[in-house]
């Protein structure tokens, strides 16, 4: 190589690295409006009507701040923790992410902006919320990180078609009620209930029940129960609330735990009544939407999908009893500023935006009941008008008297890889005949503590 | 020498032209048909992705319909829609009518006569189900003992074409299906006029100037090819940033400019089977580096340049990792292979509109493939053969 | 293709003879031709790269950036107490070793047959082998999960005509691989395409000449095609080993929402990625993809070795 040349390379080796270098530093100044970006992903957000409402929303805020451009980002849900990653480790974090959840949060611990001093100097008015929802977003540190938006309780969506061919009565839409038994006989609704009536509305190909002798496994057609879209800790949840990791920082799997894990097992792969991960995968079940196939009697699931059947003919009722104790998860989603964001207070101002004047529009198509006593009113009469064969809302508020405690969505040490070790779990019990959930669960705990312990 | 042999015997079978003429339309009909099966089986995942688009949600999720797009035979009575199956009546399964809407057991009077019917169900029932006959639907229900789910059903002919223009509306958007075909095309082809003018400058520096340490450099090239993409996803990623380029065409068009390995490499290799005495000649004539570059040169590797410019089409079309982390803020800037991605949502996934849509986007591709492919062959043959 | 003796051969011309001007205008020119992939390669390639390189000795991490440290080695040494390391290179070894084979020899016989003298409508055919390559990741996934789906799906229904019990395809733990054997294989378009222009590109003469001989079709295609059309094959065959160690997409997608069949897919890059984006290790993450990038080195590094002994090849330069 020439001299020449020799000097042009490393003139641009070190111009490209000197480029690359600075540039996280010398971010320009725009005279005009300050952008704004709203990042959607991490939860709902991504259906039709919702990217409709949201871009309404950006069009209506933009129209009415001359200082601010709010740009919406939105990413399917199952890339969109790998693109936010991509962007904050670039630099290119967006301002507000949401609407995001607990589990969508713990991927980012610590890279949300504490909100007290934006509170505190523009005299925000926390009077309009649960006190005990606005705690529920101080982290360990301190930092409040969120404010109250929308919860979501769960309860089971029935399919009242299938209740009628199956000549079974409804279940429940109040705590303590009993079912009635086709023979009038009035029974407790527990588990036990749900494996009974589940096995007799799952039925195969030539209408045979999961009850019946010459019933085939190999070709169902329908299916009793399910819970829909959650992972091993949201499943496990419903027979009493709990986590893997105790307060020392120790794996466990509680007992009552255990007890979903042989039950749900045995549903599957001996009772036939729950799907297994074929099923839930093909076109039968709509690739796991199941509520929304109408091919599965009851789906345990949460108010965001009230929109996810197209049929009428479904209802709500209240989650069974394990021990006596009722169990409905809670998920709740917000809106959230990161840490990195160049301009907090414009930040504050779209987030309060979307908390207060944009609310309402978005929480209807989210399906989220209002954090916000003021606007709970309007809420249930919205979701009258759209779904106006009549449903038992009074059970999503009911269950919102039963949230578990711990979340099931809790942090944990090293959460990413902890979730996919016990999602490999939910994937062998789902997917596998003959496993061994004791050993198995013995297996998770061990894999679990040294993911523990690997956290620093 | 026994080949000779051989040879001689063989014309003894088919000794007229006339034969041989027969024996070229057998052996060309039995290859051609066999080349055909095998395709059908090739593209039977193509007849899946048709008859998908032209579907209902409704029949993607009944497994008992049949593969082709239909629709099940339904009647409407009295503002109601209602399916219709074929009800065997007989021994075993015995029907009768029930005019007050009671339950009743066994009417003598009014039971059916063996036989098949054509009813409409309107109550089902586990062991036993309501039926009305469509065409005399004031007679009453008829009770029919049995299973419904083992009846059948006259499932008719229906593809659903309105979902080609629901993909192509994409009512979430405030853009239609077009802005995704043109920003799919603008892409592929402000890529392509770079990689071509990029990739043909560099196959040039190689194939025909002394460079010092340019098997170096070739060799570097070459290794770029190895490199996994993830290795500079985020570091180019953070660079583009600095650059402003980020929700723009620009990282999947403007890197283009600089040339990569697999098209210099194809270039490269086809100038070399091209003899040096023209541009020698040209040399003589007083012709510069670029002159000769572009009156000599460019006329003959016009295929070679053909197959980098459908290589790089067929690239774009297909990136799916790049547009979506560039332009996940720009949904109007999307080419289809992202685009595509909004009706594949957790919570509302729409099988149907994705067929749709990758169906439209592959017409034009397909068709200049189709057109392109003797250049694209024949580029292929001349930088193929080592020299 | 010399890329081996082209590097030794500028290693081994050390005792440099003074240039003259002629030759210095040359390398001028040479230089500014080059210039366009010089200057891609520094800011695209090297700079990401080496960037990479520098995060694989830290203990970067998006959730703690401010109190990134140089760590040395460690995130090499870890990878050798990392159970799901050995695993995940297992993995794609075994399905390097199932699909290679496959990648190689469909194409050849597909591309034979396109070659054909006795085919019609070549072009026909010619297209519609290809289209599947064209088909976006998104699409193609879909439309394989509903084709093998062992409730109603074609794969199985066609299968049970033939008097088959077809297999639950993508959610066994043996299965799941021949799966994805058959989507890789489907959507091969572009080796197919050069091997058949390879074939396309014997001189007829050969052909006419192995007639005159007396060799039969099957001794033709082993004697004429395969030895002129070895570059062909050992470019895709260069690019199959590049592809196949890199192999994640697919089933990532496939089984994004679903989870796979008991972790069966979680190939070595797939566990790269996750590093990188989901557990936001992205230092680990880097330290993984350039161990990738030393065995795909190391690897076609052998396949080039070895090529002299079979790679056919016309005079040299």
């Amino acid at each position: 190589m020439t001299k020449h040349s020799q000097i042009l390379l490393g003139l641009l080796v070190v111009g490209s690295l000197l480029l690359a270098a600075c540039g996280a530093a010398a971010t320009p100044t725009p005279s005009g409006p300050v952008t704004i970006r709203w990042f959607v992903g991490l939860g709902t957000g991504q259906q039709p009507e919702q990217l409709e409402a949201q871009e309404a929303v950006v069009a209506e805020f933009n129209a009415s701040h001359d200082d601010i451009e709010l740009v919406l980002e939105v990413v399917n849900n199952d890339v969109a923790s790998d693109t936010l990653s991509t962007e904050i480790a670039a630099g290119n974090a967006p301002d507000i992410v949401g609407p995001v959840g607990v589990a969508g949060s713990n991927l980012f611990t610590g890279l949300f902006l504490d909100l007290q001093p934006l509170i505190d100097s523009t005299n925000y008015d926390l009077s309009d919320y649960d006190p005990a929802t606005v705690e529920f977003y101080r982290d360990p540190s301190g930092a409040l990180t969120g404010l109250p938006f929308g919860v979501y309780p769960s309860f089971i969506y029935y399919n009242t078609t299938l209740f009628d061919e199956a000549g079974l009565n409804y279940p429940p839409h109040a705590v303590g009620e009993p079912y009635v038994m086709p023979d009038g006989t009035e029974v407790e609704w527990n588990y036990d209930t749900i494996r009974e009536i589940g096995m007799l509305l799952t039925v195969d190909a030539n209408g045979a029940d999961a009850t019946s002798p010459d019933f085939d496994p190999a070709n169902i057609v329908q299916f009793g129960w399910h819970t829909q879209w959650t992972d091993p800790r949201g499943e496990a949840t419903q027979f009493g609330a709990g986590n893997f990791v105790d307060a020392d920082g120790n794996a466990v799997v509680p007992d009552q735990w255990a007890d979903y894990y042989h039950w749900a097992y045995e549903g599957i792969w001996t009772d036939h009544f729950i799907p297994n991960d074929t099923y839930l995968n093909s076109d039968l079940l709509v690739q796991g939407n199941t509520f929304g196939s109408g091919h599965v009697a009851m789906v345990a699931l949460h108010l965001w999908c009230h929109g996810c059947y197209s049929g009428t003919d479904f209802n709500l009722a209240v989650m069974p009893a394990n021990n006596g104790v009722t169990t409905a998860k809670l998920h709740a989603d917000t809106f959230k500023i990161m840490a990195s964001t160049q301009h907090p207070e414009q930040a504050f101002t779209v987030l309060s935006y979307l908390l207060d004047e944009a609310a309402n529009d978005l929480l209807l198509v989210y399906g989220a009941m209002p954090a916000r006593f003021s606007l709970q009113g309007d809420y249930f009469t919205t979701l009258d008008a759209a779904h106006a064969q009549g449903v038992d809302w009074d059970v999503a508020v009911a269950m919102l008297g039963y949230p578990d405690n711990p979340n099931h969505e809790a942090n944990m040490p090293n959460f990413a890889r902890a979730v996919e070790r016990y999602n490999e779990f939910q994937s062998l019990y789902r997917g596998t005949e003959g496993v061994d959930i004791d050993a198995e669960l013995a297996r998770l705990v061990a894999d679990l503590q040294a993911i523990f312990d690997s956290a620093e | 020498m026994p080949n000779t042999e051989e040879k001689m015997k063989k014309p003894n079978y088919f000794s007229s032209v006339l034969n041989k003429r027969m024996r070229g339309w057998v052996v060309g009909g039995l290859v051609t048909m066999f080349a055909l099966i095998l395709l059908l089986a090739w593209l039977a995942p193509f007849g899946y992705m048709i008859s998908t688009s032209l579907k209902t949600q409704l029949q993607i999720s009944d497994i008992t319909a049949p593969l082709w797009p239909a629709a099940p035979n339904q009647v409407e009575i009295e503002g109601q829609t209602y399916d219709v199956f074929t009800v065997p009546v007989g021994e075993a399964s015995p029907a009768w009518f029930d005019v007050n809407g009671d339950e009743v057991q066994d009417p003598d009077e009014a039971s059916l006569a063996n036989g098949d019917y054509e009813l409409a169900i309107v109550e089902r029932g586990r062991e036993s189900s309501k039926f009305v006959d469509p065409n005399d639907a004031a007679a009453g229900a008829i009770h029919w003992v049995g299973r419904w789910r083992t009846l059948s059903t006259a499932w008719r002919f229906e593809p659903q074409w309105q979902n080609y223009a629901e993909a192509w509306e994409l009512p979430s958007r405030p853009f239609t299906f077009a802005t995704l075909l043109y920003n799919t095309f603008a892409i592929a082809v402000l890529g392509i006029i770079g990689t071509v003018i990029s990739c043909t400058l560099v196959a040039y520096g190689f194939s025909r100037f002394r460079i010092p340490g340019k098997g170096l450099l070739f060799g570097l090239l070459v290794s770029t090819i190895f490199l996994p993409r993830i290795v500079v996803t985020v570091p180019t990623y953070a660079l583009f940033i600095q650059f402003g380029w980020v929700g723009t065409w620009l990282p999947l068009i403007l890197p283009h400019f600089f040339a990569n390995a697999y098209n210099v490499f194809w270039l490269r290799q086809y100038l070399m089977t091209i003899p040096r005495e023209m541009d020698e000649a040209a040399m003589i004539d007083g012709a510069g580096p670029l002159q000769i570059l572009w009156f000599v040169i460019i006329p003959q590797i016009m295929p070679a340049i053909i197959t980098v410019a459908l290589f790089h089409m067929v690239f774009a079309f297909r990136d799916f990792f790049e547009p979506l982390i560039y332009l996940s803020s720009r949904p109007e800037l999307q080419p289809i292979s992202v685009g595509v991605q909004q009706f594949n949502a957790l919570f509302g996934q729409r099988p149907e509109l994705i067929q749709t849509m990758a169906l439209l986007g592959l017409i034009l591709p397909v068709l200049i493939f189709f057109v392109a492919q003797r250049a694209f062959t024949r580029g292929i043959v001349y930088t193929g053969v080592d020299k | 293709m010399a890329i081996g003796e082209r590097i030794l051969a500028t290693f081994k011309r050390s005792p440099k003879p003074p240039k003259s001007p002629l030759q210095r205008h040359e390398t001028r020119w040479g230089l500014i031709f080059l210039a366009p992939w010089i200057f891609g390669f520094l800011v695209f390639i090297l700079l990401p790269t080496l960037a990479t390189l520098v995060f694989s000795f830290t203990d970067y991490s998006i959730l703690h950036v401010s109190e990134t440290r140089f760590i040395g080695l460690d995130n090499y040494t870890r990878m050798l107490s990392d159970p799901i390391v050995g695993q995940s290179l297992m993995r794609t070894l075994t399905f390097f070793v199932m699909a290679f084979p496959l990648a190689i020899f469909i194409p050849i016989g597909l591309a034979a047959l396109l070659n054909s003298e006795h085919l019609r409508f070549r072009r026909f055919f010619t297209t519609f082998f290809y289209m599947p390559y064209m088909v976006p990741l998104v699409s193609a996934v879909l439309i394989w999960g509903g084709f093998l789906s062992p409730t109603g799906g074609w794969m199985n229904r066609l299968l049970e005509t033939i008097g088959i019990q077809g297999p639950d395809w993508l959610r066994s733990t043996t299965w799941v691989y021949w799966s994805l054997l058959i989507v890789g294989i489907w959507g091969n378009g572009n080796a197919i395409v050069t091997t058949l222009a390879g074939m396309e590109g014997v001189p007829r003469e050969l052909y006419e000449a192995a007639k005159m001989e007396g060799a039969g079709s099957f001794a033709t295609f082993r004697h004429v095609t395969l030895p002129m059309i070895s570059p062909i094959i050992f470019y895709n065959l260069t690019l199959a080993s590049v592809g196949l160690f890199q192999y994640f997409l697919e089933p990532y997608v496939l089984f994004a929402q679903a989870g796979d069949p008991g972790g069966s897919t979680l190939f070595f890059p797939m566990y790269l990625f996750q590093n990188f984006f989901q557990f936001q290790e992205m230092a680990y993450g880097a330290a993984l993809a350039w161990v990738l990038f030393l065995i795909i080195l190391a690897f076609t590094a052998v396949w080039f070795a070895l090529r002299k002994f079979w790679v056919y090849e016309a005079e040299r330069e």
